[in-house]
């Protein structure tokens, strides 16, 4: 067995973090929370040349062939300095259903601009009255000749407003299918939601929208298959992300209850206190655990549909409970909006409520237990 | 990153995993439970024998002291199918005991002891707790004085047989288990009460509990099994069973808890996939037990909480393969593995509804009582070997370097 990074991981991960101390402090993080487009494309251009967004495709698709498990040391670190914008939309969502449902033409077309930080893709797959699971969607597509017609609402759609494409999950006669839809079509309105993490995510109306058939990805009426294994690939994505947050959470609680003093003591000499700490860095080292041997396993082709579900059971409670015994040991000031902690909180909710929850992973975990 | 074994410790597993379902019988399992997971005298020490002769009771260890010079890896993989199988691994002598006289020890007591410990023809009781000195072991008492073998010919002490210098021993130990049925007491005594730093008046030595002057009274826990009193009136230690230097002890003592303090998860592994079949196989008011919602919610969550506390556990191997020192790390796997246990124990017994109370043994008892037992056993696993609350405070100082509480 073997726990750590390889040498060229140890690299990304230090060149990740020193370029987003530098590139993403905190104070742009909150900037974006007000901002229209919720990033900065400067940011977005510099990470583009640094080879990240095409860091897990293929060469050919002008990606540089990492697996999956160097995009998860990518992810660790962007969930550490809460990287605001559409990278996991675009790159993890939205780049692994094309990498796997797409034909060769579509990848071909696409893959690359992603990679080169020219195309912002998105996906609508929740709708209003649905919960996680991607085969329950209801939004019709009816052929219209050499056309698709959509119509329909799809809910928490992440940077739908500045997306070249939405991929759609749509049903028609013969299934769910994957829609790739320009963004500026004809019959498609936003409306942004009010989250708990101010993060762009949007209400997508879709009042007959035109696509050609051609731009159904991968095969009509298959695309729940495809779909379900990129949302575990993705629900997998999101826990490295939220132990890279769980442990700058834990990290900032250390460095403060060091110096702040009550009693005439460190507050961190309290064996209350210390005890909150230690189950914060329990929580921290069983989720990166957990969730990195699911990478693992996706980046081995190994089966992974119990570690998947397993990691995002276990860290969607783990980071919520580190960042509440965060706040807990901090006390009063992580509670003012203009501390960081609150980022860290509020992603925590957010990321319980994306890809599946613990009761619905512990369910699927049922379901592989034999049960 | 690599979560797989390789294929050699893959084998091997399989290897000891086979030897094993031939081996271990119901009688053996009983008698684990009664011995408090040790080697009992009837079935445990033979089946610990047939592996010892195998090099797998302490496999790490040089081949002249009865190993097979193995990883660590692979130590901790015999244990954990050792814990899977029902035998038993609380083995105080293969893995505290020898491993610290391995590291710090004379070679005079290497040659003593370890042959012995590796074939599982002896074994030992660790004797560090006192009634005044649990969490806080610096405050143990029992005395060590050194004698010369002049003075004591002088006051007429040595008879003919028991030349050389020694230590005399005085006063009481307290739950000290497996002292009743194994053959040597690992202490911890005081030799220096002068010093005002109470952990470095402390000294380690290995005590034959045959000695004239030990007495022995059984205790008996909630989950069944006995532990003891030891009480020491005037009793020789040879000096040659002193380990490393004197009033070192105490360092020992916690450098071997950072080694040592593992729990395998394999024995819960197995109560849990027993649980699995239970539940698949079990009707209440007509419906299986495994469409129940909440009972599917609680197997999962105990699943993967055994997953983590079993990577957790094979994480202290790798670092202790690398050439690192696990101390948090290994407080960690302690605490979470036990409080796991724990919680297995209580849900099983809940969605055994009112079977759950049925103790081994009983009329109806389902599972061969395992969830009933380790649910009594769970109060003791999160206390013993150190305290869930000691395993936090240890994380909290050494692995996030806290303030010590008394600042």
């Amino acid at each position: 067995m073997d726990y750590g990074l390889n040498e060229q991981q140890q690299m990304l991960k230090k060149t990740a973090r020193d370029f987003l101390n530098t590139e993403c402090p905190k104070s742009l993080v909150k900037r974006m929370v007000n901002d229209d487009r919720g990033y900065p494309p400067e940011l977005w251009r510099k990470m583009a040349e640094l080879g990240w967004m095409g860091l897990a495709f293929p060469e050919k698709y002008g990606g540089t062939g990492g697996g999956f498990l160097d995009l998860a040391v990518l992810l660790e670190e962007m969930g550490r300095a809460c990287l605001p914008g559409p990278f996991f939309t675009t790159v993890v969502l939205a780049g692994m259903i094309i990498l796997e449902a797409g034909n060769e033409a579509q990848k071909q077309e696409l893959l690359p601009k992603i990679a080169e930080g020219n195309l912002i893709v998105t996906l609508a797959k929740t709708e209003p009255g649905g919960g996680y699971c991607p085969d329950k969607a209801t939004i019709r597509a009816v052929v219209d000749g050499n056309n698709r017609v959509i119509s329909g609402t799809k809910l928490f759609v992440p940077y739908a407003h500045i997306a070249d494409y939405i991929i759609c999950v749509a049903k028609t006669a013969s299934g769910v299918t994957l829609f790739l839809i320009d963004g500026k079509s004809l019959g498609i309105s936003y409306t942004l939601l009010k989250t708990i993490d101010s993060d762009k995510q949007f209400e997508v109306i879709f009042d007959k929208v035109k696509v050609p058939k051609k731009n159904i990805l991968g095969t009509e009426g298959e695309g729940n298959l495809k779909l379900r294994e990129v949302l575990r690939k993705a629900a997998v994505a999101k826990c490295i992300e939220m132990v890279g947050g769980s442990q700058q959470v834990i990290e900032m609680t250390v460095d403060y209850i060091k110096e702040r003093k009550q009693f005439g003591l460190p507050v961190g000499a309290f064996q209350a206190v210390q005890h909150h700490c230690a189950n914060m860095l329990t929580d921290i080292d069983t989720s990166r655990f957990i969730s990195y041997k699911a990478a693992w396993k996706i980046s081995e082709s190994l089966p992974y549909a119990m570690e998947a579900s397993m990691a995002k059971a276990w860290v969607s409670d783990a980071y919520k409970r580190v960042t509440k015994l965060g706040h807990q040991s901090m006390g009063g000031v992580s509670l003012m909006e203009d501390h960081d902690m609150p980022l860290y909180s509020k992603r925590a909710k957010a990321a319980e409520l994306t890809l599946g929850d613990a009761d619905f992973h512990r369910e699927v975990v049922a379901q592989e237990l034999g049960l | 990153m690599d979560f797989r074994f390789t294929p050699e410790e893959e084998k091997l597993r399989l290897e000891v995993r086979e030897f094993l379902r031939k081996e271990v019988t119901s009688e053996l399992i009983n008698e684990v439970g009664e011995y408090c997971g040790g080697a009992g005298p009837v079935f445990g020490r033979k089946l610990i024998q047939k592996m010892g002769a195998r090099g797998w009771l302490c496999p790490t260890w040089p081949k002249k002291y009865g190993g097979i010079d193995s990883s660590e890896m692979v130590g901790f993989i015999i244990r954990d199918e050792m814990t899977y199988a029902g035998a038993p691994v609380s083995l105080v002598g293969a893995t505290m005991a020898g491993p610290t006289i391995l590291r710090f020890g004379s070679d005079e007591l290497k040659i003593e002891y370890l042959p012995r410990l590796a074939r599982g023809e002896i074994d030992m009781a660790l004797g560090y707790t006192e009634p005044q000195a649990g969490s806080d072991l610096a405050a143990l008492e029992l005395r060590a004085d050194e004698k010369s073998e002049i003075t004591m010919m002088e006051r007429g002490e040595v008879s003919a047989e028991e030349k050389g210098d020694c230590f005399l021993l005085n006063g009481q130990k307290m739950f000290n288990t497996h002292a009743h049925f194994v053959e040597y007491h690992w202490l911890g005594a005081r030799t220096d009460p002068n010093n005002p730093k109470r952990h470095r008046g402390i000294s380690l030595m290995v005590v034959d509990l045959k000695s004239p002057g030990i007495t022995i009274r059984n205790m008996t826990t909630i989950a069944g099994w006995k532990t003891n009193e030891v009480f020491y009136d005037n009793v020789k230690v040879p000096k040659k069973n002193l380990v490393g230097e004197i009033n070192r002890g105490f360092y020992y003592i916690m450098t071997a808890l950072d080694f040592e303090r593992m729990f395998p998860v394999g024995g819960f592994q197995r109560i849990f996939d027993e649980l699995v079949e239970y539940v698949k196989n079990t009707k209440r008011d007509g419906k299986p037990l495994s469409d129940d919602p909440v009972i599917r919610q609680k197997l999962a969550e105990i699943a993967i909480e055994l997953e983590a506390a079993c990577l957790l556990y094979y994480q202290l191997a790798y670092m202790l393969d690398k050439g690192e020192v696990p101390n948090y790390q290994s407080s960690m796997q302690k605490m979470f593995a036990t409080e796991t246990a724990h919680r297995l124990a209580d849900v099983a017994t809940q969605l055994m509804g009112p079977l759950g109370q049925l103790q081994r043994g009983s009329k109806w008892v389902p599972l061969n009582g395992e969830a009933e037992l380790h649910y009594r056993w769970g109060f003791i696993e999160t206390v013993y070997a150190g305290t869930s609350e000691i395993m936090r405070n240890i994380i909290a100082l050494r692995g996030l370097g806290l303030p010590l509480p008394l600042g």
